[in-house]
């Protein structure tokens, strides 16, 4: 629907007075209002855009275009309150992504296919993002009710890239290693004999286990005790445990992962592939994308009776004049609403007070195709470990190809994106072209001719949109007014979840994180089955 | 979306139109037979199944109601993706909305899932001295649209079921791989021990 003729019409919201206002419907936003309406809290949720899922949002080609191009501008004040009995302080937004670089192919077929078919994609802004089987969110999907207005499909392939070999399977099942043609005969013995020692330390036994002083030494300390040669060494620590930093340069390594948490996340892992019948991996994937989540979310907190309003923005915070705490908030219609807690989306800062600590960033890349990295495979999980693309890359890439088949790009095309943690926007931007260049072939701009001779890239998936950008990292933050996290480096949302989960139990101490109801679903219905279980 | 298997089909069909142009008790009516005067605004339930029998087949409704999001123009594209069927509602007592409900045509169009089967409902049949919008005028646009038209009363229950089963008459019985079908999550515990797979 068109915006503009759309919000003139917005009757003034009823009521005006809330428990909890929320801006943003980014995950960790929709996750609170679930939480909060589930355990009876009026809430209102809204958001300055005209879509749902805020840096989790998956828009088409046009939108997120668009909205790269031109991030959200701070509103000023509309009117100012002579009359209020409230003090009011502006909001700023500051954009959390910055630096886009789009690049395009100059083929006018591809171009006009591409804006023909623009409302066809469905782009994750904070990619890659994938859920393992068994984490935490698919708990949390279930016990919310979130899970029945979604579908997933399996990844089919996690795939480890190193520069000698190209694309190599991660071998993440007894199968996959018997399987596998690119380990010899002594590295699938290795690798069986250290999932065996893993699965003893897991067991009942207590002589199996792993002993308190290793369980605590980094990791990559444990795996080198056993005797793994480095290129399985580099599967395990990067490509299971989803490690970010170089392991094993001293200098640099910013954190170790300890043996303890390398060992739970290998049984997260583990445990993931073949949890569900028809996704035969370790991670699963949302139709339509990642914007579904916040969506499903936001439809619970709905049907508990949280009021959305999009295309809404807050202009100002009503404070009160003598105690200067919050009371509520002046939207862009020039209406005040009032509320105990407000919960803002991480680019909302506060003047006056301190603005949220940046804790890195993030650099994201997104690049659409007409082939698959890997032939007969078209959804895939990459990572390219420390060092595996030039001797001074010192955080892993990870990047994860979507098909027409999950439903986030016409037929014929697949989407690739690709993230790393970097100090600055240079460093970050270096690392994701150079594990693009590795895998595809870029439109080298003014010249599209250069592409087509080049022997060596004949063989490389054609990239025929990108984008690079670089979003800051900052945690959640309690107080009368609360912030919500960003977006993460990690390709899962288990410490979001976490992060979302604690910043609830601090807001209302005395409730629970969706507590266990009778039934997930309201349905009055007769037929008790809520979902259809589809065939393989 | 639907699906087929043994001559059952289960479609989700979305109601979209106007707040309290009677969307909630229109699917009232069909699932249960009830009619409320005074429905609140759509709170706490937002998904019903009703399974309807048509010639050889049956077809199995998952009913998605807007969860009062279409209150502020703020309903989620989840709703109507995969959408088998739509019907569109206004009151025939109000011209706004039905200059609303052309503009959900217009955004289910945008969609594009061809396949979709959409009714046009001019809802409150029954309120005839207060009619706004003439049935005629409404035939004409459903008509050019590719929308099948009825006048309906959730109060009376006139042509409500008829709705619903001219829906399912209409689905299309081999419906085109249009959209993917998935896996739903179902709360069973993961198969296997917690120890790694890699190994068992």
């Amino acid at each position: 629907m068109s915006e503009a003729e759309e919000s003139s019409s917005y009757p003034p919201i009823d009521p005006v007075s809330f428990d909890l206002i929320i801006v943003g419907t980014g995950l960790s936003e929709s996750i609170i209002a679930a939480a909060a309406s589930a355990v009876g809290k009026t809430i209102l949720h809204l958001d300055p855009n005209s879509f749902y899922g805020s840096h989790f949002a998956s828009l088409s080609l046009e939108e997120i275009t668009s909205y790269l191009n031109s991030p959200p501008k701070s509103i000023t004040a509309a009117a100012s309150s002579s009359d209020s009995d409230y003090a009011v302080i502006n909001l700023i937004q500051q954009p959390l992504l910055s630096d886009a670089e789009l690049i395009s192919c100059d083929s006018v077929d591809e171009s006009t296919f591409l804006l023909e078919n623009s409302r066809k994609f469905n782009l994750d802004l904070g990619g890659p993002r994938a859920l393992f089987s068994a984490d935490k969110t698919i708990d949390l999907l279930l016990k919310s009710g979130a899970a029945q207005y979604l579908e997933f499909k399996g990844i089919d392939t996690s795939l480890v890239y190193n520069a000698n070999e190209g694309l190599v399977n991660v071998p993440d099942s007894r199968g996959a290693i018997f399987r596998d043609k690119k380990l010899s005969l002594k590295e699938k013995n290795q690798l069986m004999k250290f999932f065996k020692l893993v699965q003893q330390h897991l067991g009942d036994n207590e002589d199996g286990k792993i002993s308190e002083e290793d369980m605590e030494s980094p990791f990559v300390s444990f795996l080198e005790k056993t005797g793994l040669p480095p290129k399985i060494k580099a599967i395990l620590l990067y490509a299971i445990a989803m490690v970010d930093f170089d392991q094993e340069n001293g200098e640099v390594s910013k954190d170790l992962l300890t043996t303890k948490d390398g060992i739970d996340r290998l049984a997260q892992y583990s445990s993931s592939v073949g949890r569900f019948p028809s996704a035969p991996g370790a991670l699963i994937y949302p139709i339509y994308g990642e914007g579904e989540l916040p969506q499903a979310f936001c439809r619970r907190a709905a049907v508990k009776g949280c009021i959305y309003v999009l295309r809404m923005p807050v202009i100002s915070l009503l404070m009160d004049k003598v105690t200067e705490s919050y009371k509520g908030v002046r939207l862009a219609s020039g209406q005040d609403l009032y509320s105990h807690q407000l919960i803002l989306d991480p680019s909302f800062t506060i003047p006056s007070t301190q603005s949220l600590s940046p804790k890195g960033m993030v650099a994201r890349g997104i690049c659409i195709t007409r082939s698959s990295i890997k032939p007969d495979v078209s959804n895939c999980s990459v990572v390219y470990p420390p060092r595996s693309l030039y001797p001074d890359q010192v955080t892993s890439v990870r990047a994860l190809q979507i098909g027409s088949n999950l439903a986030v790009c016409p037929a014929g095309t697949f989407v690739l994106y690709f993230s790393t943690l970097c100090n600055d926007a240079d460093e970050g931007k270096k690392l994701l072209k150079a594990s693009m260049k590795a895998l595809l072939s870029l439109p080298v701009s003014g010249n599209t001719e250069i592409i087509l001779q080049s022997d060596s890239e004949d063989k490389k998936a054609v990239v025929l949109w990108s984008v690079i950008y670089v979003q800051k990292l900052t945690m959640s933050k309690f107080e009368a007014i609360s912030s919500t996290p960003t977006p993460d480096g990690n390709l899962n949302y288990n410490d979001l979840v976490d992060a979302t989960e604690k910043l609830f139990n601090q807001m209302y101490p005395d409730e629970e994180f969706f507590p266990k109801t009778t039934s997930p679903e309201d349905s009055t219905d007769d037929d008790d089955d809520n979902g259809i279980i589809m065939e393989n | 979306m639907a699906t087929i298997g043994h001559n059952n089909l289960n479609a989700k069909l979305v109601l979209l139109g106007d707040m309290g142009a009677g969307k909630s008790s229109l699917v009232l009516r069909f699932v249960k037979g009830q009619f409320l005067e005074f429905q609140e605004s759509t709170i706490g339930a937002a998904f019903f199944s009703q399974t309807l029998a048509v010639n050889d087949a049956t077809v199995k409704f998952e009913i998605w109601d807007t969860a009062g999001q279409e209150r502020y123009h703020s309903l989620a594209p989840m709703y109507y993706r995969g959408a088998a069927a739509a019907i569109i509602v206004y009151d025939i007592t109000s011209s706004d909305s039905f200059s609303r409900a052309k503009k959900w045509v217009q955004e289910l169009q945008k969609q594009g899932n061809p396949n979709m089967v959409m009714a046009l409902t001019g809802n409150k049949a029954d309120l005839e001295d207060k009619r706004k919008v003439t049935a005629e005028e409404a035939r004409v646009y459903a008509e050019e649209n590719g929308l099948f038209f009825m006048e309906t009363s959730a109060k009376s229950a006139a042509n409500v079921n008829e709705v619903f089963y001219e829906i399912a008459k209409r689905l299309p019985r081999a419906q085109p791989a249009q959209s993917p079908a998935g896996m739903v999550l179902v709360d069973r515990p993961a198969e296997g021990s917690s120890a790694a797979s890699c190994c068992s």
